[in-house]
This record gives C-alpha cells, sequence and structure tokens, in this order.
C-alpha cells in the first residue's frame, strides 16, 4: 500500500478541492431545499391564478419566498470561492 | 408625484328632460367615473330607483347582438383593422340599416354551408376510423348484422383462439390489435362472450354498412377529398366576405357599443318620477371644463356640484399620476395591487430603482443589446394589450440599464472589455492559461447589502408617513408610528453592533472605538438602539417580535443582486471557454478538415449556451428584481387595493358623432 506523503502543495491544493466541494454542496443542497418548497407553493399558485388571474402578483409573490434559501447557499458558496 | 391622481366626487342632479344630454357630455368627456346607485335607502336618498334604460335600447342592443355574432363568426376583432376614415354617426346608421341585413345573409349561407360541411368531414372521419380494423375483412359488411338466431361478435383480441362452441370464425392479424369475428348461435353466446373476455377480447361496433369494408374506406376517402376541397372554397370566400366588411363591422361594432352604453347608463342612477342624481369621481383638473360644458349642453338646467370626501368611507377609485417615462411601470404595480387614495404612490421609486436592480444583475452589454432589440421586436405580438406595451417598456428601460452596467462592469457577453471594470469587476476568468484574480465578490456582496439596508430603511420610513396621513391622530397612530421606527433603530442598532467585532471593506470600522467598562462604546449604543426600538415594535403587538429575524434575512436577502449577477456571468464564461478555449482554438491551431466541423460545434455551443443564458438573464434579472419590490420593500408600507378608476366613455377609432 503506497503511502502518499502530504507536502505542504498538496496539503494547500486538497484545502481548494474541499473549498470547492463546499461550495457545489452550498448551492445544490440549498438548491433542493427551495426545490422542495417552490413545488408545493408553485402548484398551489398555478391553481389559484388559473381560477382568478388577479392572483397573479400574489402567487408570484408567494412562489419566490424559498428562493431566499438558494441565494444563501449561493451567498455562502460565493464566500467560500472568494475569500 | 408620489400620490395618486387627485380625485373630486361630483354630484350631478337634473329634471329627467335633461338626462341625455348630461349622458351624452360626460360620455364624450371620458373621465367621470359613475359610481353605481344601489337601493337600500341611503340616508338622503330616500324614494329613489334605479333608472330605466333610454328608449331604443333593447333594439340598439339587438343589433349590437347581430354585429358581434357575425364579427365572431367571420373572426374580425377591432384589433385587427387598421383604423382608416372616421366614419359619421348618421351616415353609419342609415348603412346599417340597408346593409347589415344583406351582409348577414351572405355570410351566413356562407358559414352554415362550411359548418355543415365540416360537421359531415368530422362524420366520416369517425366513420373511417370505426371501418379501419375491418379493412381486410373480404366479405360484405351487411352479412355481419340482421340474425335472428345468431350473434355476431367483433373485436380485437391480443392472439387467434379455437371457441368451445360451434361457430363460424374469421381471424386477421394484418390490422393493429387483430380482428377476431364470430357468429354463434344465441344459445350459446353467453358462454362464448365469458370466454372470449378472458382472452382478452375488446368488443368493438360491426360498421352499419353495405359492400365490404374496403370498398367503403375508399367511398369515405373520396367524400373527405371533396368536402375539403368545398370548405378550402368557402373559407375563401368567408375571407374575402371579411376582407370587404371588416371595417364597416369594427366601425357599427364601436358605435353600436357607444349607443348602447349611453343608452343604459341611467340604470346606474337613481331616479325619481321627474328627476335623476349621478354620482361619481372625476380627476380634479378635469371637473371644472365638465362643469361648464354640462351646463351648457343643457342650457345651464343641470345642477353640479363637488361633494367632500369622506376617506373612511368612500372607496376613491385610483388613477396612476405618473410621468410618462414612468408610466409603463404602472403594469408592474398592477400586476401587485393598485396603491389606496390616500398612501404613497411607490410607482415613481420601482421606476427608477427596478432598471437599476436589473442592470445591476445583468450588467453586460451584449445581452442588453439583445433584450433592447428584443423589447422592439416584440411589439407586434402584444399590438392591442396595453399591459404587454407598458411590460416591453419596462423591458426597453431595464436593458438600456443593462448596457449601462455592462460598460461600468467592462462586459460583452462574458467577455471583459477593452477597457477596466469602472465600479467591481465580475470578470471570472476561467480556465488553466488564465491567471488573475477572480471577481470582486466580497465588494460586490457589501454593496448590495448596503442597499438593502437603504431599501427597508426607505421602506420603514414610507410606512411611518402613511400612518401619519392615514390614521387619526391618537395613542394608535404614535403605537404604529414608532414601530417602525422601532424597526429601523433595531436594524442600525444591530449593523453598529456588528461594525465593532470585526472590520468589513467598505463600511465603518469601530473595532478600535473607545471602551467603556471593558465594552466598545458602539456596542453598548448599538445593544440600547436594539432595546428602544424592541420596545417600540413590542408597544405596537408584541406578535410583531416574531419577525425580528426577517430584519436580517431580508437585508441579506438583497445580496441575491450580486449572486445571481455573478452566476450569469459564470455562465457566460462557461460558455466562451468551452465554445472558443476547449473547440475553436484547438481546432485553429491544427487546421485540417475535422477543424471545419470542430468550429461549426463550436459556434453552436457559443449559440446555444448565451441564448440560454440571455432567458436566464431576463427571467433571473427580471423576477428577482420584482420579488425585491414585492417582498422585501412593499411589504414593509405598501397596503394595496386600490379600486381602478374607470371612466365612463370610450376611447373612439372609427366613428364620430
Amino acid at each position: 500500500m503506497a503511502v502518499e506523503t502530504m507536502t505542504i502543495e498538496v496539503a494547500e491544493a486538497s484545502a481548494v478541492g474541499f473549498k470547492a466541494i463546499g461550495a457545489g454542496l452550498a448551492v445544490g443542497l440549498a438548491g433542493m431545499g427551495t426545490g422542495l418548497a417552490q413545488l408545493g407553493i408553485g402548484g398551489a399558485a398555478v391553481g389559484a391564478t388559473a381560477e382568478n388571474k388577479e392572483m397573479f402578483g400574489l402567487a408570484l409573490l408567494f412562489t419566490v419566498i424559498p428562493e431566499t434559501v438558494v441565494i444563501f447557499g449561493l451567498v455562502v458558496a460565493l464566500l467560500l470561492l472568494f475569500t | 408625484m408620489f400620490k395618486v391622481q387627485r380625485m373630486s366626487k361630483l354630484l350631478i342632479a337634473a329634471s329627467k328632460d335633461q338626462l341625455e344630454p348630461v349622458i351624452r357630455e360626460l360620455y364624450r368627456h371620458n373621465v367621470f367615473h359613475i359610481e353605481d346607485f344601489v337601493e337600500q335607502g341611503e340616508e338622503g336618498y330616500e324614494g329613489f330607483k334605479i333608472g330605466k334604460p333610454i328608449e331604443g335600447a333593447s333594439a340598439t342592443s339587438g343589433k349590437l347582438l347581430r354585429i358581434r355574432s357575425l364579427s365572431n363568426m367571420i373572426g374580425i376583432s377591432a384589433g385587427d383593422v387598421e383604423s382608416g376614415v372616421v366614419q359619421g354617426k348618421g351616415a353609419l346608421s342609415t348603412r346599417i340599416e340597408s346593409e347589415l341585413p344583406k351582409i348577414e345573409d351572405e355570410i351566413g349561407v356562407l358559414v352554415e354551408r362550411r359548418n355543415s360541411f365540416e360537421s359531415n368531414h368530422r362524420e366520416y372521419i369517425q366513420k373511417l376510423e370505426d371501418l379501419e380494423i375491418f379493412a381486410k375483412v373480404p366479405m360484405d359488411l351487411s352479412l355481419l348484422r340482421g340474425y335472428d338466431g345468431f350473434d355476431v361478435f367483433a373485436g380485437s383480441i391480443p392472439q387467434d383462439v379455437e371457441l368451445p362452441v360451434d361457430s363460424e370464425k374469421f381471424f386477421t392479424a394484418e390490422v393493429p390489435g387483430n380482428l377476431l369475428i364470430a357468429v354463434v348461435p344465441k344459445e350459446s353466446s353467453q358462454e362464448v362472450e365469458r370466454f372470449l373476455v378472458d382472452n382478452g377480447f375488446t368488443a368493438v361496433a360491426i360498421p352499419v354498412e353495405d359492400g365490404t369494408a374496403e370498398s367503403n374506406i375508399e367511398k369515405y376517402n373520396q367524400e373527405i377529398t371533396r368536402l375539403e376541397s368545398e370548405i378550402g372554397q368557402l373559407s375563401e370566400q368567408i375571407s374575402a366576405q371579411k376582407e370587404k366588411h371588416a371595417e364597416f363591422l369594427v366601425a357599427c361594432e364601436e358605435l353600436l357599443t357607444a349607443d348602447v352604453e349611453r343608452a343604459e347608463a341611467p340604470l346606474r342612477f337613481a331616479t325619481t318620477n321627474e328627476a335623476f342624481v349621478a354620482e361619481g369621481w372625476v380627476p380634479s383638473d378635469d371637473v371644472e371644463s365638465l362643469t361648464n360644458d354640462l351646463r351648457a349642453s343643457t342650457g345651464g338646467k343641470v345642477f353640479v356640484t363637488e361633494e367632500e370626501i369622506n376617506y373612511d368611507e368612500d372607496a376613491v377609485p385610483i388613477e396612476y399620476n405618473s410621468p410618462n417615462w414612468a408610466k409603463p411601470t404602472e403594469a408592474l404595480m398592477d400586476i401587485y395591487s393598485r396603491p389606496q387614495y390616500t398612501e404613497f404612490d411607490p410607482t415613481l421609486l420601482v421606476a427608477i430603482v427596478f432598471p437599476i436592480f436589473f442592470g445591476f444583475i445583468l450588467g453586460d452589454i451584449g445581452y442588453g443589446a439583445v433584450l433592447l432589440i428584443m423589447s422592439f421586436g416584440l411589439r407586434k405580438l402584444v399590438k392591442d394589450s396595453v399591459a404587454g406595451n407598458q411590460l416591453l417598456d419596462v423591458l426597453r428601460n431595464a436593458s438600456v440599464s443593462s448596457i449601462i452596467f455592462g460598460v461600468l462592469y467592462s462586459e460583452f457577453l462574458g467577455f471583459a472589455c477593452p477597457w477596466n471594470p469602472i465600479i467591481m469587476s465580475r470578470h471570472f476568468n476561467i480556465g488553466a492559461a488564465h491567471g488573475g484574480h477572480g471577481p470582486e465578490a466580497i465588494l460586490l456582496l457589501i454593496v448590495t447589502a448596503w442597499i438593502g439596508i437603504l431599501h427597508i430603511t426607505l421602506g420603514r420610513a414610507i410606512h411611518a408617513r402613511n400612518a401619519m396621513i392615514q390614521l387619526h391622530p391618537g395613542e394608535h397612530r404614535s403605537k404604529v408610528v414608532f414601530a417602525q421606527i422601532g424597526w429601523i433603530i433595531v436594524m442600525w442598532g444591530i449593523l453598529l453592533a456588528i461594525w465593532t467585532i470585526a472590520p468589513i471593506p467598505m463600511m465603518p470600522d469601530l473595532t478600535g472605538a473607545m471602551a467603556i467598562a471593558g465594552y466598545n462604546i458602539f456596542l453598548l449604543v448599538g445593544a440600547l438602539m436594539i432595546l428602544i426600538g424592541i420596545v417600540g415594535i413590542g408597544r405596537e403587538s408584541a406578535l410583531e417580535l416574531m419577525e425580528l429575524p426577517t430584519i436580517i434575512s431580508h437585508v441579506l436577502s438583497y445580496t441575491r443582486l450580486a449572486a445571481v449577477g455573478l452566476s450569469s456571468v459564470a455562465i457566460a464564461a462557461v460558455t466562451n471557454f468551452i465554445s472558443i478555449g476547449m473547440i475553436i482554438e484547438p481546432a485553429m491551431a491544427d487546421f485540417g478538415i475535422v477543424s471545419i466541423v470542430m468550429i461549426i460545434v463550436g459556434i453552436v455551443v457559443f449559440l446555444i449556451g448565451h441564448i440560454l443564458n440571455t432567458a436566464l438573464g431576463l427571467l433571473g434579472g427580471g423576477l428577482h428584481s420584482i420579488r425585491l419590490h414585492y417582498v422585501e420593500f412593499f411589504t414593509k408600507f405598501y397596503q394595496g387595493g386600490g379600486r381602478k378608476y374607470e371612466p365612463f366613455g370610450i376611447i373612439r377609432k372609427f366613428t364620430e358623432d
């Protein structure tokens, strides 16, 4: 079994890699959370709008509320990548 | 400027013989929003009844109905017709009397014939479908029916079967689903039916036709071809008629609609046997000219007075009062809700801030230019829709802002322009060959947080202003105002506290400030502000305190301006890198026949990537910008729910009185 020697370069490179993985997880998981939340709201919103067109503004508003979650994910990812 | 159009409540009263001139004048001015009279014994209206339509209303609406059904039959709408010559009322009325019946006959005959042909056509197609499964049956279809002692089964079945009783059977696998026909004695038909169902048999109806199925299919196909050509000819004749009469019909419709609306107006007035009273709303600027014209047209026999508005009971109809350049934004406001009469009308603020947000997110000269072209190119699609045109105007303003921000960010379709970014850089420098640092993401995030802090502070301040104007002076009002100020103080208190913890670029650094009893003085001040603010909020409603975390989450929500923007730049940069860096450049370096293919592939990738990113940019830039207004900004102060101002009258295009 070959044992890799841990040099400083290797450590730095893997730190960068872990940051990238972390950023990916932040966006990906937050996106899934938003998606799950929007699943229900979006369906109900489309139904409400179909019954009464005036609901559109309010329906849109409700639908985009969970989007904040994925934006937080994106912000965390950006912080990870660029600090 | 930040108020909706000022309205006056007018009361018009006159004797009944002045009804017609008054209605005509109101209709012509097109400014009077009629308040419908409801018989409920309101104070001062005892003994009043809803008016009756002016004589001739039902005859006119009968004619209008005929015109509309005619227009409907041949598919004319006012939007399809260019307004050419404006027709006078007298000439048009005589033409309606003389020409309308003739046109009705001509078109009616054509449409009726086409309808009957079309119903035959449908019927034959149905018959063809029914016959299809019998196409391979060699015998006469009349042989399959009319037996006293036998039952005939026909239908599809997965595979051929041997029937358990004495029978005549035909099976073919040449049609989809296979066909099985069995003629069995009546007494064993139940047994056969059970057997067949067990074998997956689905019965079909036997067509009532003579001759073989094949000959019938041929016959119907010929009929269908004949009918199709007949229908085509009739459609041509109908569209020739449509061409010929379109202008006349839309003019008639407009004239008659105006007549009917005027004739039915008394239904909305309060009347007695001798007099009538009309109540309604007029923009304050138009009161004088309307009053003067009403007096002139009735020879002074009308009483017009301005009533005082009771803001607690009257629902004042709302018309925006924004400068022309901000008018398109009214579409965005209508999607949410019209403002109330006494509240702050944020249309102008949205008109300024929305394009800035959009540009901040999608700051790119290339995308901005594409969207600008789109905002002009799509005009044809929304020719008649006011809201559609307004939304395209909004898109136009937003894309101009996008181009301006593109210059500031130095971006063109994700490439860097020859100059350095004038504000923050969003360039990604993707690819191994590129060095340099990435986008100034942290700076962007902080700038957007600042935008959020200021926007929310503004929203809360507007709420306090609304409360000062809308609520009656007293304890309730002071609680509301202090609560709003409390929200602002808590937010800034939190900010002060944060600034003492760690230095943040583009924000004051208070970490080194004087300390009292071991604590940073600003931290203490911040804590005090938070406390005072919470008391202010709690005094209005303790439940509101649950919302305290939104102070932070709403400010952070504004960082989407940076985040969504960066993701759009990243997609553009990746598209450019894949198409040019990874496909086209290597192909150019080692040029051969394959290179040409590779270059084409590269161009396709480039186009698809950027088309996708334009669509995403439009959606992202537009939706996120408007969402920040709707969710983060409007929830701080905006009530909405105003009633639309709909004046009595129409804008005439084709006719005049």
